[in-house]
């Protein structure tokens, strides 16, 4: 239990610290925008009482904001985020008391349901992320391109970010 | 009493929910940014430290095209000391001392020299965030150029770390006019293209050609007048605005900002107090 909340903790700094450093200069055609750091929110175990989630993912989403200074963007995209993460979970795999393990990973879900699972949070979180941004500017056309374009590298980078993690679990297992 | 408790133990997620929505709520629609904390900013010290550490690795990378500028830079400003040096042998020989008194009210400004820690131009909103702070003497509302034109103003200060609100941010209007001629208009960026922004209420009259400079007013205290801000592209108004609006093309290449200059005008605290004067008389 301990060790699990440690490797939490770290993994949050991790999340944070990469996506403020490296992900938020990564910009592709000034578009594709890779949102790395909810993939702590992803692995979150789905036995984390609702009231803690929530609350972790708001400190989540703050510490960002106030990395990559967008006031409360994040803050709020993450509150959401983390109210539709049963939900969502829930599509794919009905019955959460089933899991062998609380962390969805692969090896909990199956990479069939565990993909499935990953692409609709992240397509979800980038277009509530994307619609609070248009608040400012509003041009339709850029925000599908900004939506598509982002949830689709973010995906692609959580999952190379996701086997990075699990070839060491594995390992050390 | 009891029920209340059981309503709020029911819907404890509901209430939770509704607080966190809110508080992030309050945080993004808190639209004026000289309101803002720095603990709120990324010019706090954690994460300013964060990004100053990362800076040192990657500053490394673009020290060519840098190094290029300041050879441009430098032979620019050769050819002008040349030309001004002639100048002032010219008036010497004409025995008009007076005339050395020209540049005077440039030395009213200071430049802090500073380095880029940290900067966006793919959001709505960008800031940029520089490893200077109060102990070297920057104030918010100061302005901010680097080598080729204006970059921003900075709004919050830390105690070693500011953060700046950047031109391609639309809380922030810069007054500029077009070199040669005395329209001015309003500069504010259009959330599209980090090398574009929008030169707004110009008077319906305004000649101009493309390609022509423009230039900062001087009608704030922030810049001096003349500060090079970009070029114009071409018309962008419709036929029916009651104002005239250019797309300009800007001069600083902000994806690749590494030191800028702050500009410190060494008078803005008499301005603001004559400001303040005025506003005080016509309260009275």
């Amino acid at each position: 239990m301990l060790r699990t909340i440690i490797d939490f903790i770290l993994l949050f700094i991790i999340m944070v610290t990469a996506q403020a450093v490296v992900f938020n200069h990564l910009v592709l055609w000034s578009v594709a925008m890779p949102i790395v750091f909810i993939y702590w929110l992803i692995r979150l175990p789905v036995t984390t009482g609702t009231n803690t989630t929530l609350t972790l993912a708001f400190l989540l989403g703050l510490t960002v904001d106030i990395c990559s200074d967008t006031h409360g963007m994040n803050a709020l995209t993450c509150t959401l985020a983390a109210a539709l993460r049963l939900p969502i979970l829930r599509l794919y795999f009905p019955r959460e008391e089933d899991l062998t393990d609380p962390e969805p990973s692969v090896r909990s879900l199956g990479s069939g349901i565990y993909m499935k699972y990953l692409f609709t949070f992240v397509t979800v979180y980038c277009i509530m992320f994307f619609i609070v941004e248009a608040f400012t500017f509003f041009n339709p056309l850029r925000l599908v391109m900004r939506i598509l374009c982002s949830s689709i590298i973010s995906f692609v980078i959580i999952l190379a970010i996701d086997s990075l993690i699990h070839s060491r679990r594995e390992k050390r297992l | 009493m009891r029920d209340l408790i059981n309503f709020i133990i029911r819907f404890s997620s509901w209430l939770v929910f509704a607080f966190y929505v809110t508080l992030s709520c309050i945080l993004l629609f808190n639209h004026n940014p000289y309101q803002h904390h720095v603990l709120m900013t990324s010019a706090n010290s954690v994460s300013a430290s964060i990004y100053g550490i990362a800076n040192n690795v990657t500053s490394y990378f673009n020290l060519r095209s840098i190094n290029e500028d300041l050879q441009l830079r430098n032979a620019a400003l050769e050819t002008e000391v040349v030309a001004l040096r002639k100048q002032v042998d010219d008036y010497r020989l004409r025995e008009y001392a007076d005339s050395m008194q020209v540049a005077e009210p440039l030395q009213q400004f200071g430049f802090v020299i500073a380095h880029v820690i940290n900067n966006s131009v793919s959001r709505p909103y960008n800031y940029i965030t520089i490893e200077k702070g109060a102990a070297d003497g920057i104030r918010p509302e100061m302005g901010v150029v680097d080598h080729s034109g204006v970059v921003g103003v900075v709004n919050v200060v830390g105690e070693h770390y500011s953060r700046i609100i950047s031109l391609l941010n639309p809380d922030f209007r810069l007054s500029c006019k077009i070199k040669g001629s005395d329209v001015f208009g309003s500069l504010v960026w259009d959330g599209i293209n980090p090398e574009e922004a929008l030169l707004e209420e110009l008077p319906k009259h305004t000649v101009y050609n493309p390609g022509d400079t423009i230039i900062t007013s001087g009608y704030s205290a922030m810049f001096p007048e003349g500060v090079p801000v970009g070029t114009v592209i071409k018309s962008a108004s419709a036929d029916d605005d009651n104002f005239f609006t250019l797309r300009i093309h800007l001069l600083t290449d902000f994806s690749q900002l590494s030191t800028v200059r702050v500009i410190d005008n060494k008078n803005i605290v008499a301005i603001k107090e004559v400001e303040n004067s005025d506003l005080h008389k016509d309260n009275e």
